[in-house]
């Protein structure tokens, strides 16, 4: 159980700033992930909680002590890498011991732990292999567990599901949650796709271009992101160039938006004036039912995308293209004219 | 340097506005140098030796020079792009080939039509300098724009940070070993090569060396021709091919530009061939083409003298279609002899090339419509060339310092010789003008290989791995194309390898040793046997084998030590400066080698039994010699490790450190033996060079005989002496043949590794 504070911390590689002025709080026993796109600095700033790297400025602390300058081994967190860093010349038995070995137990104890954690992560009966005769799933487990074996303070995961298929994905997901709820670590988790962050963490980080752009629980930052940029990395919205006119309530704003040649109302969470931007989540729009008379607009459907569980529509509302999600069950056809209403509280107005 | 204003973007946007090129500036180089060629016809004076004709011809020729620099500058301003000495394949090359080109001419004054292309060259080089210069700049200012400032205490911590004990002590010991064994010896040449003679400036060596008849003489006198007809008393015509001599240091340039020219082409063609066609028979020739590097040195030239000799195949054909024989001498002979070795090193790396150019790109281009030699000069030999390019400098080098076939065909006058007899006539005197001329040949070494390793490195994209093996184009041969093969290629490739083969019929007494008369009446097995039952010779096998194993060892523990803190050491300078040093004894001449450490022991030994000169009773030789042979070999050791190493993934080590192992744990325990197959191949390798290396061992080695490895041996029968000496020293070479031979089969068959030859 251990809280990580990280203070600052920036880290350059030549001429480029990988993670610039990042500052996070871990409670102890959360799930945290770090999300952006690739190159944004966030396997870096794993990197340097495992203590690979040492920022050129800033501080990190496990529970108020300073580890910025300690070695890896110095500092009891037990890392998955992406591509499990699995030692091809071990079998899986030496391989999970392999902490254990180097923390002095007798033979007796690593047989009995080794033993555990295969059976935690559903890999009993092959402590023989090597590597290269597992499974992709299996060779994540075996990592897993050789991190999980030593009983770290902290567990740091660097995108350990994105080299399994889709459903394996899916399938450790869940196993890695439950684990994590069990064992109750510290848990940093590093990710590009956001259904695993979405669905993982207690608390999830936006990181662009070196940067924190906003820390929050899943549904926070879905439902209510501070920048663009999050609005746009975290699910999909339809986003507008709008102006706002009134200040309506502490939370509440008119916009003008010229693209639907109207008034809407719109959610805020911060000060805001002047030149914004709306985000309209394609979920928050729906068909109009005859009881609302507020952000209620005619539509027109320019396309129809059948995805299974719902159908993606194009609409074309004034002068803007939106997308929308409607149910499976409605029978849309290109031309047809809808209308649409989009709930206050499902508008969000961000300044530009 | 003022950085370009104007991008050539926003000048094409502007109608009229010409955007130059390097082309440009080219063209000013070519309208200098005919100026300057036009003025030295009318102005020389048309005497048969036109001393008049050295070096400048005054003021025409400043002029050119004048014109071929100063409008590359001008037009660079007006925004011309010259970014194709980086990027273009032929420019780049013609760059780096001027680099060298320019200041020999200038060096050795030659005035002429070499000269008129220096001029035209020099144009291209001030642009490429501009363009260098332009990048720097550049690079500089945005390395300064991005900017955070760390304070130097927290620099020098997070430096700190990144170091450990085991890597402190691998980059220090490294370091420090390479510094010592490696660049005090070149400087204490250099120290050398700058006492001059009482009396004189201090560059009165070099001056000497660049400036005297016996090294650089531009001239022929009419007696000096290449070939002569000689007719014996009873009557037998032999045309006597000796080539030419233009001076010590020109005739070393001459031979190892037509030696590298040569060996390229034949290397390129035989490998293209090899590599790209299909037909009956293709891994036997594949097989015959590589027994030239089997190296057996001395006798290999022998072979080459004899096959070449008044007795040997070429006279029998020769004597009967014209009637008379052909004997090649001299610096002729050392050129065929070098070519006829060295070509299969161009040809391996050639081959790796041609089969590392991914088949899609020429698919690609066939599918635009190109083909035939189109195809070729435009898509498969840009791709291929880094790998050509990389042959051709080892080539380039091993033919500068070769030794054996100068010393066989006793052709003095060339600078390995010339060094070498520091040894055996001058010894005591050290001899400043040979530390010069040493130091020129390891400058031509050293800047050749750097220009070719930096012109490899920024175009490696034939060898970008792009996931997935390839299978190589191949097409089968036509008719005409099998009629070559078998009636041109066989022959050729046939011939190239009985060198070797002639040794071993020496050694096996099947030839005898003064002519190339093959029978098997006398085959014995004798003078292989007397290699371990005669008590004279055996101590050179025992030298050679247990020098070969303790370098080796050596060799392997330093190249550990220097490939780990290279890819893994997080401090990019010293990185650097390490990769550099453990690489570039590749590029040092044996020659040099043996100089420096005989300077090094004499100097800094001086009255102890490591003095080269305290005596042949005395001189402890295996000393020197194992330093020698590990510092110079290593480089091929430490290849194979750094190979090893780009296996294993960062994230391996990661792993266990982040699991609590230190760096000493984890390189001992996780790295180590993840790459022992990598370490085995390299010491084998490293095995096979040291025994079968020439310049230490016959220099440093024969100051103390009763220390000297085989090779000193085998020199020693050439220089005379020893009766039965030549099968005694072809069975050395067949001994060394079944050693090279069973290393290749022990890594091959036994470590499942491919068998790097030099280069490849």
């Amino acid at each position: 159980m251990t809280r990580i504070r990280l203070e600052n911390v920036t880290k350059v590689f030549g001429p480029v700033v990988a993670v610039d002025h990042v500052s996070l709080d871990i409670e102890s026993g959360e799930f945290f992930t770090i999300i952006g796109p690739s190159g944004c600095g966030k396997s870096t700033t794993l990197r340097v909680i495992a203590g690979f790297e040492v920022p050129e400025e800033g501080h990190v602390y496990f529970d108020d002590v300073d580890v910025t300058f300690k070695k890896p081994y110095e500092r009891n967190t037990a890392m998955v890498f992406q591509n499990y860093a699995l030692w091809p010349h071990m079998t899986v038995f030496e391989n999970v011991a392999y902490g254990l070995r180097l923390r002095k137990f007798s033979e007796d104890e690593i047989r009995r732990r080794v033993k555990e954690v295969l059976e935690m992560v559903g890999l009993e009966g092959l402590e023989n292999r090597y590597p290269l005769q597992l499974s992709g799933g299996q060779q994540q487990r075996v990592a897993l567990a050789r991190a999980l074996v030593v009983e770290p303070q902290v567990l740091l995961l660097d995108e350990p599901l994105s080299n399994l298929d889709a459903k394996m994905r899916v399938e450790m997901r869940e196993e890695l949650k439950n684990l994590q709820r069990r064992l109750n670590i510290t848990t940093v988790y590093v990710t590009h796709d956001q259904i695993e962050a979405l669905s993982l963490s207690d608390r999830i980080a936006v990181m662009n271009k070196g940067k924190i752009l906003q820390v929050g629980k899943p549904d926070e930052l879905y439902f209510r992101p501070a920048t663009l940029f999050v609005a746009d990395f975290l699910g999909r919205s339809n986003i507008l160039d709008g102006e706002v006119i009134e200040v309506l309530e502490p939370h509440k704003v008119l916009v003008r938006v010229p693209d639907l040649g109207a008034d809407i109302v719109a959610s805020t969470y911060n000060m805001i004036r002047g030149r914004v931007k709306i985000v309209v989540r394609p979920e928050g729009i729906q068909t109009a039912g005859f009881d609302v008379i507020e952000n209620v607009f005619d539509a027109e459907v320019e396309n129809v995308m059948f995805l299974g569980d719902k159908l993606e529509v194009r609409l074309r509302v004034g002068g803007a293209s939106m997308i929308a999600y409607m149910p499976n069950t409605m029978r849309l056809a290109k031309g047809d004219k809808v209308k649409i209403h989009i709930p206050p509280d499902r508008i969000v107005a961000l300044q530009v | 340097m003022k950085p370009r204003l104007t991008s050539n973007s926003s000048q094409d946007a502007e109608a009229g506005v010409r955007s130059y090129s390097l082309s440009h500036a080219l063209f000013f180089g070519l309208i200098a140098a005919v100026i300057y060629y036009i003025a030295y016809e009318i102005t020389a004076p048309n005497t048969p030796l036109p001393r008049a004709r050295y070096g400048s011809i005054g003021g025409p020729e400043y002029i050119a020079w004048l014109i071929a620099l100063l409008f590359p500058v001008l037009i660079f301003y007006k925004g011309a792009d010259y970014s194709k000495v980086k990027f273009s394949f032929s420019w780049s090359f013609l760059s780096i080939i001027s680099y060298i080109y320019v200041p020999m001419i200038l060096l050795l004054r030659i005035p002429g039509l070499p000269r008129a292309v220096a001029i035209l060259l020099s144009s291209l080089l001030a642009a490429s300098f501009l363009y260098s210069a332009d990048e720097f700049w550049r690079n500089f200012k945005a390395s300064r724009a991005v900017g955070i400032k760390t304070p130097f205490s927290k620099r020098v911590r997070t430096a700190l940070f990144r170091l450990d004990a085991l890597l402190i002590v691998f980059i220090t010991l490294g370091t420090t070993i390479l510094v010592v064994f490696l660049l005090v010896p070149v400087v204490l040449i250099l120290l050398n090569a700058f006492t001059p003679p009482v009396g004189e400036p201090f560059y009165a060596n070099f001056k000497r060396v660049f400036t005297a008849r016996k090294y650089v003489s531009l001239f022929r006198f009419a007696t000096e021709k290449p070939w002569t007809f000689v007719t014996s008393e009873t009557g037998y015509k032999t045309l006597v091919i000796t080539g030419v001599n233009h001076g010590i240091l020109l005739n070393s340039l001459i031979n190892s530009v037509i030696v590298t020219t040569v060996a390229t082409l034949l290397g390129v063609l035989v490998a293209f061939v090899l590599a790209r066609y299909r037909f009956p028979g293709k891994g036997v020739i594949r097989l015959l083409a590589v027994v030239p590097l089997f190296v057996t040195p001395f006798v290999n030239s022998y072979a080459v003298r004899l096959l070449f000799g008044a007795q040997g195949p070429i006279s029998w054909v020769t004597e009967r279609l014209f009637g008379f024989d052909v004997e090649i001498r001299a610096l002729a002979g050392v050129t065929i002899a070098q070519i006829m070795a060295f070509y299969p090193i161009v040809y391996l790396n050639a081959y790796a090339g041609f089969l590392g150019v991914d088949p899609t790109l020429e698919e690609q281009a066939e599918n635009l419509g190109a083909k035939g030699f189109r195809l070729f000069r435009t898509v498969t030999l840009p791709l291929a060339l880094p790998g050509i390019a990389a042959g051709s400098i080892i080539v380039f080098i091993f033919s500068l310092e070769d030794l054996g076939a100068p010393i066989v065909f006793q052709e003095q006058r060339l600078m390995s010789y010339k060094i070498y007899q520091t040894f055996t006539t001058e010894i005591g005197t050290t001899l400043p003008e040979a530390a010069a001329l040493a130091f020129v040949m390891l400058a031509l070494a050293v800047v050749g290989f750097l220009a070719i390793k930096s012109y490899v490195g920024l175009r490696s994209y034939a060898m970008v791995a792009k996931g997935g093996r390839w299978k190589s184009r191949e097409r089968k041969l036509g008719p005409v194309g099998l009629i070559l093969v078998y009636f041109l290629l066989l022959p050729l490739i046939i011939w190239t390898m009985m060198p070797q083969l002639t040794v071993i019929m020496m050694a096996l007494n099947m030839t005898p040793a003064n002519a190339f008369k093959p029978s098997l009446e006398g085959a014995t097995l004798k003078y292989f046997l007397s290699l371990f039952k005669n008590p004279d010779v055996f101590i050179y096998v025992k030298n050679t084998v247990t020098y070969a194993l303790t370098a080796v060892v050596f060799a392997v523990v330093i190249s550990i030590m220097v490939a780990y803190s290279v890819s893994r050491g997080r401090i990019r300078v010293l990185s650097q400066t390490l990769d550099a040093l453990g690489t570039i004894p590749l590029a040092i001449p044996g020659l040099v080698v043996a100089l420096g450490y005989f300077y090094f022991f004499h100097r800094l030994f001086t009255g102890t039994a490591l003095d080269p000169l305290s005596g042949p009773t005395t001189f402890q030789a295996w000393v020197v010699l194992i330093t020698a042979y590990t510092i110079r070999k290593m480089p091929f050791v430490l290849r194979s490790v750094y190979a090893g190493l780009q296996q294993v993934h960062e994230n391996l080590e990661e792993a266990a450190m982040n699991l609590g192992a230190t760096r000493r744990r984890t390189v001992f325990g996780i790295v180590l033996p993840l790459i022992i197959t990598y370490l085995v191949s390299g010491a084998v390798v490293g095995f096979i060079y040291v025994s079968t290396e020439v310049s230490t061992s016959i220099t440093i080695g024969g100051l103390r005989p009763d220390q000297a490895p085989m090779t000193f041996y085998m020199m020693d029968v050439f220089q005379g002496g020893h009766l039965e000496g030549i099968q005694i020293a072809a069975a050395m070479g067949l001994l060394l043949i079944l050693i090279q031979l069973a290393a290749i089969l022990l890594i091959v068959v036994g470590l499942k590794q491919s068998y790097a030859f030099i280069g490849a």
